[in-house]
């Protein structure tokens, strides 16, 4: 048992990095396809948009603002308000100048 | 002479003739396109993909009787064009072995004893499901560890270890090519292709293209070098197929690659022949790497490399002078030592300032196709952090991969916490992981393995349960887009039924999903999968293209230079190609290459290094017996000096031993390698007693390796070892 409280205890910890950053990636990548896509791909209404559109402290500003469609109205009218942060961290997570280093296939 | 010259040989008298017979095929093959596609009598030709090594080359089937009788090349696929190499036809061998796994199977005596019971695939999911529940039960999700290779299902498993709840996926790429991917990935925000068939000098370290992995880019190498003359610098310690093609080769001092490319750029540099327009308007840091090769001189680098400086010098003017079309070439070399990652830098930042970005005959940054995406029901992020620490230990490398070396290290140590069951897929570390003993110790604390194979892995060998994949061509898998100089969009479909009760990796996922309550998050078929892939390819009528074809590529010639505008943004932090990185820096890195010296061996012992032959270069085909016939057992290569002074003669057995374990082979005693290392190939002396061609059959290089690890991108270092080599 107290093993268990200490291995959770150290798990807790480690966690907690992750924890702050908060948002999904995962989670992100789904709504961003599922919801921004459907409009910002190519041949879309709206102008093509991939992360790599903007770098990382543009992302930050942009929701930060939390305007979409030039200001005309909010983010969470067009991201329902619980997506809007997992959505946020899929961005910044693969904005133009965030490490990504390539990996072979996967 | 020994086996492996008789081979090459062999090898290379019927690549020959199959240049020639290539030649009539695709003629023979462009005409049938035209025509449509026809089945005489009960003969079918069904286009797929191969996927015997990563390269995924179009191959067409030939289905007799419902029978593979042949597989021919698809001239369709601009990447793989007309070939499919010795490997790739012995594709056939692999659904027709009789050594494969060809129903579930629970272990009933110990780990490695080989005693099995054969099951149902009901007994072999339920089995396994409880298994990983307990461990979950008792030391919460991220107590499993999900090891994979790159293949077109590999989604799939690794979507189940995330949904699993486990941050623990562990792919190949630290025992392969993570150090050249985190290097160029630093400096130029991509890994780019490099254009072999029209580059003009080329300059490759170590990386034997012309023998270790027979792919197109091996054909254009052969095509630039040996019909269109442009210069090949070959640098290696032993005298290979390439050095033997090569138009210069130096028997470099092991582990001083990166002297002699510091040299280089010094003396480029100093003459002032680096591209200026192009250091100037796409870099940052070139003062800051001008200051620092200073000290690199060419004399300098002569007493690191033994290779004259004069050289070095004439070396680096013609490379120089090639200007765009000079090419440093990275190869699919794994790396060797722990500096691997700073050398692959320094060959990145050597090909920047010539000025050969996204020139013809330099470095090209892949084109990308569109294809569509499956959307699959996400689930939660796994709570725990990585048990290989990479965020503390590697903070730049590609967290999504792990760091294999470091990952059994504390999984042996159970430090942050413990790990208790392992799942593989694709993937045999008893051989790709260094020293053996320490997998075994690995292998001997889990409270459960299973592993998905096509074949009795060394591996599954040691697993609590197997579930036997179905071979690629009795499969249909995802539809992958294969990015480069000529891009194409690839779809492997399914050739033959399945000829044992074996399954395709999604369903086996799927059969262990249901169980773990995760059936949700997998609940589609493979058909819905590819067709919704199909959607975004710019074709019409796209699944009836790919169903026919099997390949679609964009059609006309590359396009070079698309990313030569000032107001291009590369993918770094700068937007720039980052000579001097202030990423690095901040990680606590060089910001620059650093030269430091590598260790060398006593007088009594040797450095091992390690290489591959074509017919199977990794560990897995080795059992093929048609790949088999090219070469029986590998050899210790050793240089006659040492040999006369340790009285060894050639074809005696001799045994290899390093600090972690020792293994007998034969002895070749051969010139063609220098006095202080000695070579052996991977992939045999296997433990499974289903691999029966190799098993107990020379030796496996894992288990005289030691542990080593590039500093930077967590690379396995597969040269840092030293052994004795005596009669056996």
């Amino acid at each position: 048992m107290r093993n268990t409280l200490k291995l959770l205890a150290v798990i807790a910890t480690l966690s907690a990095s992750l924890a702050a950053q908060g948002g999904s990636d995962t989670k992100g990548k789904f709504f961003f396809k599922k919801t921004c896509k459907s409009c910002h791909s190519a041949g879309g209404n709206a102008k093509e948009i991939t992360p790599l559109s903007k770098t990382q402290a543009q992302w930050k500003a942009y929701f930060a603002a939390g305007k979409h469609k030039k200001g005309t109205e909010k983010i969470d009218s067009v991201i329902k308000p619980e997506q809007v942060k997992d959505v946020q961290t899929f961005l910044v997570n693969h904005a133009s100048d965030s490490p990504q280093p390539e990996t072979c296939g996967g | 002479m020994g086996t492996i010259r008789m081979d090459r040989r062999l090898f290379l008298k019927s690549a020959g003739a199959t240049a020639g017979a290539v030649a009539a095929l695709q003629v023979g093959c462009l005409k049938y396109f035209k025509k449509g596609r026809s089945s005489a009598g009960d003969t079918k030709e069904i286009p797929t993909t191969c996927e015997l090594c990563p390269n995924k080359c179009s191959a067409i089937a030939v289905v007799e009787g419902g029978f593979v009788k042949k597989l021919n090349p698809n001239p369709e696929n601009p990447k793989s064009r007309d070939m499919l190499c010795a490997r790739g036809n012995a594709a056939i061998k692999q659904v027709y072995d009789p050594d494969r796994l060809k129903q579930p199977m629970i272990r009933v005596g110990a780990r490695g004893e080989g005693k099995w019971k054969p099951v149902s695939w009901d007994e072999a999911f339920d089995f396994a499901a409880k298994k990983l529940s307990e461990v979950k039960d008792k030391y919460g999700p991220q107590a499993s560890l999900w090891s994979s290779t790159e293949g077109f299902q590999e989604v799939f498993f690794k979507n189940l270890g995330l949904s699993f709840g486990s941050p623990n996926l562990v792919r190949h790429p630290t025992l392969c090519l993570a150090s050249v991917n985190l290097a160029y990935s630093a400096t130029f925000g991509t890994v780019p292709s490099f254009d072999l068939l029209n580059s003009k000098f080329v300059i490759m370290s170590g990386a034997n293209r012309f023998e270790s992995i027979i792919t197109p880019d091996t054909m254009d190498l052969i095509g630039g070098v040996m019909e269109r003359k442009a210069k090949l610098v070959y640098l290696d310690p032993r005298f290979t197929v390439t050095a033997a093609k090569a138009d210069e080769w130096y028997p470099i001092k092991p582990g001083t690659d990166l002297a002699f490319i510091l040299a280089m750029i010094h003396v480029i540099i100093a003459e002032g022949r680096h591209s200026k327009d192009f250091v100037a308007t796409y870099t940052t840091g070139f003062e800051q790497l001008a200051e620092h090769v200073k000290q690199y001189t060419p004399e300098w680098a002569e007493k690191e490399t033994e290779i004259p400086a004069k050289d070095i010098v004439r070396i680096a003017r013609e490379f120089a002078d090639a200007g765009a079309r000079a090419l440093y070439y990275a190869g699919r070399r794994s790396s060797w030592y722990q500096n691997d990652f700073q050398m692959r830098r320094a060959q990145a930042i050597l090909n920047a300032i010539v000025g050969n970005w996204d020139q013809m005959g330099g470095m090209v940054p892949n084109a990308k196709l569109p294809k569509g995406e499956f959307l699959f029901m996400p689930w939660d992020e796994p709570k725990a952090p990585r048990v290989d620490e990479v965020q503390k230990e590697f903070p730049l490398a590609a967290a999504g991969d792990g760091v294999y070396l470091k990952l059994r290290e504390n999984v042996l140590s159970g430090k942050p916490y413990p790990i208790k069951a392992w799942m593989v897929y694709k993937q045999d570390p008893m051989n790709s992981l260094p020293d053996q003993a320490k997998t075994l110790k690995m292998i001997e604390q889990m409270d459960f393995i299973g592993v998905i194979d096509v074949q009795m892995s060394d591996m599954a060998w040691y697993a609590d349960v197997v579930f036997p994949e179905s071979a690629y061509l009795e499969r249909t898998d995802p539809v992958e887009v294969m990015p480069g100089i000529w891009p194409a969009v690839v779809f492997r479909q399914q050739v033959v039924k399945p000829i044992h009760d074996t399954k395709p990796n999604l369903e086996i996922v799927q059969g262990l999903a249901k169980r773990l309550g995760l059936g949700d998050y997998f609940d589609y078929t493979i058909e819905q999968w590819v067709e919704a892939e199909f959607k975004d390819l710019p074709i019409p009528m796209a699944s009836e293209h790919m169903k026919k074809h099997g390949v679609w590529a964009a059609s006309g010639q590359p396009s070079y230079g698309k990313t030569l505008t000032p107001d291009h943004r590369f993918v770094t932090k700068t937007g720039k190609i980052e000579i001097f990185s202030e990423r690095l820096q901040e990680a606590g890195y060089d910001p620059l290459p650093v030269y430091a010296a590598p260790v060398q061996p006593p007088g009594d012992r040797f450095r091992l290094i390690l290489g591959r032959v074509g017919y199977f270069t990794h560990a897995n085909q080795s059992n093929n017996v048609w790949l088999h016939e090219f070469m029986k057992e590998n050899d210790l290569w050793i240089n006659p000096k040492p040999a006369e002074r340790l009285g060894i003669r050639d074809g005696a057995y001799v045994s290899v031993s390093s600090s972690v374990g020792s293994v007998k082979l034969k002895a070749r005693v051969t010139g063609e390698i220098r006095p202080d290392c000695v070579f052996m190939l991977h992939g045999f002396g296997k433990k499974s007693k289903m691999q029966s061609l190799v098993y107990n059959v020379g030796a496996s290089d894992a288990v005289i390796l030691e542990t080593a690890w590039d500093k930077v991108s967590g690379n396995a270092a597969f040269h840092e070892t030293f052994v004795k080599v005596a009669n056996a």
